[in-house]
């Protein structure tokens, strides 16, 4: 390996090795590239139509409740399918955008057998996707597509517009009659789930004139963030009715407000996701429904699918994994309570 | 730093001086580049997938970005300096070269000059804030951070910079004769910046600072000048970072860089920096950006999950630092 001897040349302190060995360092690993070049090799092009499969399966960001279930219905689908193996990373914050095409390139040389994940960008991770799909590796995304999103890979997903448009219906319900002042925290202004939401509770709220939108806020998925914008929306509108708030942190945040400004039940808030401080804001009457996704239905279909389209040829179709709305009333109904709490026992993939 | 402080002893101690702190640099980095080596031969043993072209080229692409700028936050570090604004300038002159395309039909090459220029500007800001404002590095670069991702919000709107053409992506997924085009760059970067620290006066007066501000003042270095220099340098650096970066993934990402700071500052001190400044090397900073970034794929080819591997960053990070300590203290023990 001649590039060993090189990088170990500082010993011997020659002034004008420095500058020679800033290069030799940066090229050391591509040294080694010369003696092994095996770029462009057909390998890979065909795939055992049974044996052991290997998945990489890649959320948006690891450590999000959400995310675990995302990984739990992964699991569990591979558990059921037999002999697949689910490797499980993520970058750590949604905003490593670069972190995760990284990511999904050390997975495309490693050559596992397929690829589920969500982009953390739509846009920016379809090379990536191409990347990928470039070196024989079948992709299926999960929650968030890319943009083109190339025929062939599916995206099972929540329909984030529809799904808000819904929630505003529900926000005006739950007001009745009457002008009602309402509010909407969003999360990342610019994220593609973001915007969905944001159209589609807009696009819904357009159907009743007596809801009037007086705060948009981002809580950049932060609940302290979530908390500030909501204590402040609510100064500067103190006759506040209702409230959308688009995610997790975001009602958390929202929720803790209202309560901190001891208007909890008389604020409305319409939330989305299930986290459990979020079930528990529902069941104590601070929140009067969420909106939730099925993240396990997403995980699972995200391999399920790809073990099918690996194993039997079947095309990898897209799919809406749908969305529940949770209140007080129904969440201790079996239906409910396979998406709150899903189990491979009683997955929630119908 | 002692090298420098003992200046006023004999020929012969200067001399030994001198002696030692070379040994002590090359065994910082021997540490260093013998962990990279070490790492890089158990990787090829332990995945079949590591010791390919393909994931080699990857590795090198996937750490430019972070050298570079490594080798920027190396620069200012040495001055006894530190630079957080890396990730929000990165991302300001990523966001700026990509705008000036989509929007103004910029070609690369003027948009590379854009983005440059605004890591320079900002480089410029840093140095003036802390040479004529006299606010200290940590606190004024603090400030550029906040101020550099506010810009980065406003000019875009919070929205990345799309519809970029296809040759947007030469710098960062580019490649010349199977070398990712981006390490060719992080090469000539190096090679740059080392030749300026280790043979130019820039250099000599950058480690004269770091060791010994007021005696580099006193014995006629133009100390403020000369500081605002190294500032614009580091920040020409970042810019081009960022334009690396923002070519990998086709687009100007507002939320790119966050937290860049730590990583960088991770590198410089793997590779033998110090915060104390007056020492530090670029070879050095180069080699840890790249264990750094041999962990990271060396967890995802072995399946390491990443919560492991950010304690085995953490933990590269006490021990190269505690060896290097532990190698200077016997060297200065035996003189």
């Amino acid at each position: 390996m001649a590039h060993t001897t090189t990088s170990r040349r500082p010993r011997g302190h020659l002034l004008r090795a420095q500058a020679i060995l800033a290069a030799a360092a940066a090229a050391a690993l591509l040294s080694a590239c010369g003696g092994v070049e095996v770029r462009d090799g057909d390998d890979g092009a065909t795939k055992q139509a049974s044996g052991p499969l290997k998945l990489a399966v890649v959320p948006k960001a690891v450590g999000a409740d959400y995310w675990n279930t995302v990984k739990a219905g992964a699991e569990c689908a591979a558990q059921r399918a037999g002999d697949v193996t689910v490797q499980w990373d993520g970058v750590t914050t949604e905003t490593d955008v670069e972190g995760q095409v990284n990511l999904i390139q050390n997975f495309v040389t490693k050559k596992v057998d397929g690829i589920v994940y969500a982009a953390t960008d739509s846009r920016a991770l379809a090379p990536a996707t191409d990347q990928a799909l470039g070196a024989n590796i079948p992709v299926a995304m999960i929650d968030s597509g890319t943009s083109p999103q190339p025929s062939g890979v599916p995206l099972f997903a929540t329909d984030n517009k529809a799904s808000a448009v819904e929630a505003a219906k529900l926000l005006a319900t739950e007001l009745g009659p009457g002008n009602h002042d309402v509010a909407l925290v969003e999360f990342q202004p610019g994220s593609q789930t973001n915007t969905e939401r944001v159209d589609g509770f807009k696009a819904g709220l357009a159907q009743f004139p007596n809801l009037k939108l007086v705060g948009q806020q981002p809580s950049r998925s932060d609940v302290n963030e979530a908390r500030r914008v909501t204590e402040n929306i609510l100064t500067a509108n103190p006759n506040l009715a209702g409230i959308f708030a688009a995610n997790e942190p975001s009602v958390l945040g929202a929720a803790q407000a209202i309560q901190a400004a001891g208007k909890s039940g008389k604020v409305v808030i319409i939330g989305w996701d299930a986290a459990p401080d979020e079930i528990a804001g529902l069941r104590n009457g601070q929140i009067s429904a969420l909106v939730v996704q099925n993240p396990f239905k997403m995980g699972y279909f995200g391999v399920d699918k790809m073990v099918k389209h690996l194993r039997d040829k079947a095309p990898l179709a897209s799919a809406d994994t749908g969305v529940t709305f949770v209140t007080k009333k129904n969440i201790d109904s079996p239906e409910i309570k396979a998406v709150l709490e899903p189990s491979c026992a009683n997955p929630p993939v119908q | 730093m002692s090298a420098v402080e003992a200046t006023d002893q004999s020929q012969g101690g200067a001399l030994n001086d001198w002696l030692r702190e070379r040994i002590s640099h090359a065994l910082s980095e021997f540490t260093a580049a013998t962990a990279l080596i070490v790492l890089f031969i158990a990787l090829s043993f332990a995945s079949p997938y590591f010791l390919t072209a393909d994931n080699l080229f990857n590795i090198g692409a996937q750490t430019a970005v972070i050298a570079i700028i490594a080798a920027a936050q190396t620069m200012v570090i040495i001055t006894r300096g530190i630079d957080l604004s890396v990730g929000s300038v990165a991302a300001l002159a990523g966001v700026a070269g990509a705008m000036v395309v989509r929007d103004l039909g910029f070609p690369l090459l003027a948009a590379t000059a854009v983005a440059i220029g605004v890591g320079a500007l900002a480089g410029l800001l840093n140095g003036l804030l802390v040479t004529v404002a006299r606010i200290p590095p940590f606190i004024a670069t603090l400030g550029t951070m906040s101020v550099g991702r506010g810009l980065v919000f406003i000019i875009t709107g919070a929205v990345g910079v799309y519809g970029l053409p296809k040759s947007f992506q030469l710098l960062g997924n580019g490649e010349i004769i199977g070398i990712p085009f981006a390490v060719v760059i992080t090469a000539v970067v190096a090679v740059g910046v080392a030749f300026l620290l280790s043979q130019t006066r820039f250099g000599q007066y950058t480690y004269a600072m770091g060791s010994n501000l007021e005696a580099a003042r006193r014995s006629g270095v133009a100390v403020g000048r000369h500081l605002t220099y190294v500032y614009v340098l580091a920040g020409v650096l970042v810019g081009l970072g960022g334009m690396i970066a923002a070519s990998r993934v086709n687009s100007g990402q507002p939320n790119y860089g966050i937290s860049l700071e730590l990583d960088v500052i991770a590198a410089a001190v793997i590779g033998g920096a110090s915060l104390f400044g007056g020492q530090g090397r670029i070879v050095g900073t180069i080699i840890g950006a790249f264990l750094i970034a041999l962990v990271r794929n060396g967890a995802v080819l072995l399946d390491i999950s990443i919560h492991y591997q950010q304690v085995i960053v953490g933990l590269i990070i006490w021990a190269a630092v505690y060896f290097d300590q532990y190698r200077r203290r016997r060297l200065e023990s035996r003189g």
